[in-house]
């Protein structure tokens, strides 16, 4: 058998608050590490070119593709997953407008959506509708349709304790 | 496929380190080009070498005369950034057409530079800023003119572990029109684009500075548009001009996106529109 020639990385992260230190492939994206090393399922991956917004997550508190994002460059610092938006600022208060509003039918881009918009809530508690609209214009839902998902973060801004 | 991947702080710990490594090394920095070919398997490298956090490229600093922006320094960071606010109105203004706010989180000015897209939109604000490019090899430092660095569709001129540090643009009084055109369904590369900085004082400007993008194989500096408009008295029929000569200037082509006929037609519109933004 051919013996691999990689060079494993080592990193130190922090991911929902909990300390990861460890050595990882360098071919593997963010996504790769979230979802298969990491175990956490919640990011998903669309389109995997950036275009969708279903892999989004907060790295030091702002929002990026972690489909183009390589894993060993996130070293040092600090990720946020849908499953830890509970311990962030309007997360819970988002997760619970897209409920109230209906604003998941399949559920595939959820995650996404409420990434971005606690990056947006969090930068400006005053958003306007078209604020929203240019900070969610990253994210692609195919089945519900943007008015919800808009009145969900609406939701979200007024109703947040 | 990678076997190996390194990340460096600073300038120096880079050129201490970097000729050790394998052969077939590459820059990454912010990625939005580069992991995507990876995914792909379309990198010819197996060693990535990570910029995105070396210190020296990750800054704004303005002198009397110039600012100098960090290769590094994230499309975001231009509408947060107040020198860039009030010293190069063209990157302020091309934010909100670049990519998504996601995307502009991640991609970097030195890798739209490198990619050297003919839709490259950070290009086409540097262009009409007025520009040149900070590049480094092995500590030694070299200025230049963008286009000694692209070549032509993604091709640079740049030598192995040549560096894109950063940029200079000189401080001069103007204001920054930048216009767009992209497809209805995606966003970011556009079909047509075109950038003016200009300097009006009553109806003349004084300086003028135009650059088009997705109209031939890279960025074009619009020289011969930008000297005739020069000191001309802005009337209806040196617009008309000016849009024939713009028209002369571009070389695009038909493709996916968008036709040659469309593309010289939106360009010599958009020229117009942004003559009328200064003039009003
Ligand atoms: C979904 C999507 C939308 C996009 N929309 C736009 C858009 O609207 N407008 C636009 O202009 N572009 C767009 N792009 C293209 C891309 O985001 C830009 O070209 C970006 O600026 C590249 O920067 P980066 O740091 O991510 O590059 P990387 O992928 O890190 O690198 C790109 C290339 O540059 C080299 N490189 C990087 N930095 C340096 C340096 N300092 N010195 C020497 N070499 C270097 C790398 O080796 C690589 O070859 C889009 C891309 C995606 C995926
Ligand atoms: S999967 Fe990353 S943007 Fe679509
Ligand atoms: S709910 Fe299905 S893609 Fe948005």
């Amino acid at each position: 058998m051919k013996k691999s020639n990689i060079k494993h990385y080592k990193i130190s992260c922090q991911v929902n608050g909990n300390k990861f230190t460890g050595y990882i492939d360098p071919n593997l994206r963010l996504i790769d590490f979230l979802r298969d090393v990491l175990n956490l399922k919640g990011t998903k991956e669309g389109c995997g070119e950036g275009e969708c917004g279903a892999c989004m997550v907060l790295v030091n508190g702002v929002s990026v593709n972690s489909c183009l994002v390589m894993a060993f460059s996130v070293d040092g610092k600090s990720i946020i997953t849908i499953e830890g938006v509970d311990d962030i600022k309007y997360g819970k208060s988002l997760k619970e407008g897209f409920k109230r509003k209906a604003a998941v039918q399949c559920g595939f881009c959820t995650p996404g959506f409420i990434i971005s918009a606690s990056e947006l809530l969090e930068k400006n508690p005053d958003a306007t509708e078209e604020d929203i609209k240019k900070a969610l214009s990253g994210n692609i839902c195919r089945c519900t349709g943007y008015k919800k998902i808009i009145e969900a973060v609406e939701w979200a801004r007024k109703n947040d304790k | 496929m990678i076997n190996e991947a390194v990340k460096y702080y600073s300038l120096n710990e880079l050129w201490k380190n970097i000729k050790k490594l394998s052969p077939k090394r590459r820059y990454i920095a912010g990625g939005s080009d580069i992991v995507i070919s990876h995914h792909y398997d379309d990198l010819n490298t197996d060693l990535l070498v990570d910029i995105s956090d070396i210190k020296e490229l990750n800054i704004v600093k303005e002198t009397s005369d110039s600012v100098f922006i960090g290769a590094a320094v994230k499309i975001s960071e231009f509408k947060k950034n107040n020198i860039i606010k009030r010293y190069i109105p063209a990157l302020y203004e091309c934010v909100d057409y670049y990519a998504s706010p996601s995307v502009r989180n991640i991609a970097t000015l030195g890798g739209n530079l490198v990619n050297s897209s003919p839709c490259a939109d950070g290009v086409l604000a540097l262009v009409a800023s007025g520009a040149r490019v900070v590049r480094n090899l092995y500590g030694k430092q070299k200025l230049s003119d963008i286009f000694d660095v692209i070549i032509g569709p993604k091709k640079t001129s740049l030598k192995k572990d040549e560096l894109i540090e950063g940029f200079i643009v000189p401080k001069w009084e103007h204001r920054a029109v930048f216009l767009k055109m992209m497809p209805r369904k995606i966003f970011g590369i556009s079909k047509a684009g075109l950038c003016v900085c200009a300097n009006l004082k009553g109806n003349l400007f004084k300086d003028i500075r135009i650059s088009a993008s997705s109209v031939g194989p890279a960025v074009i500096d619009c020289k011969k548009t930008s000297r005739f408009l020069t000191d001309k008295d802005i009337t209806n029929d040196i617009i008309n001009k000016a849009k024939d000569i713009i028209s002369c200037e571009i070389s695009p082509i038909d493709d996916h996106r968008s036709t040659a006929d469309y593309r010289r037609e939106i360009t010599a519109v958009f020229l117009q529109r942004a003559i009328e933004k200064f003039v009003v």
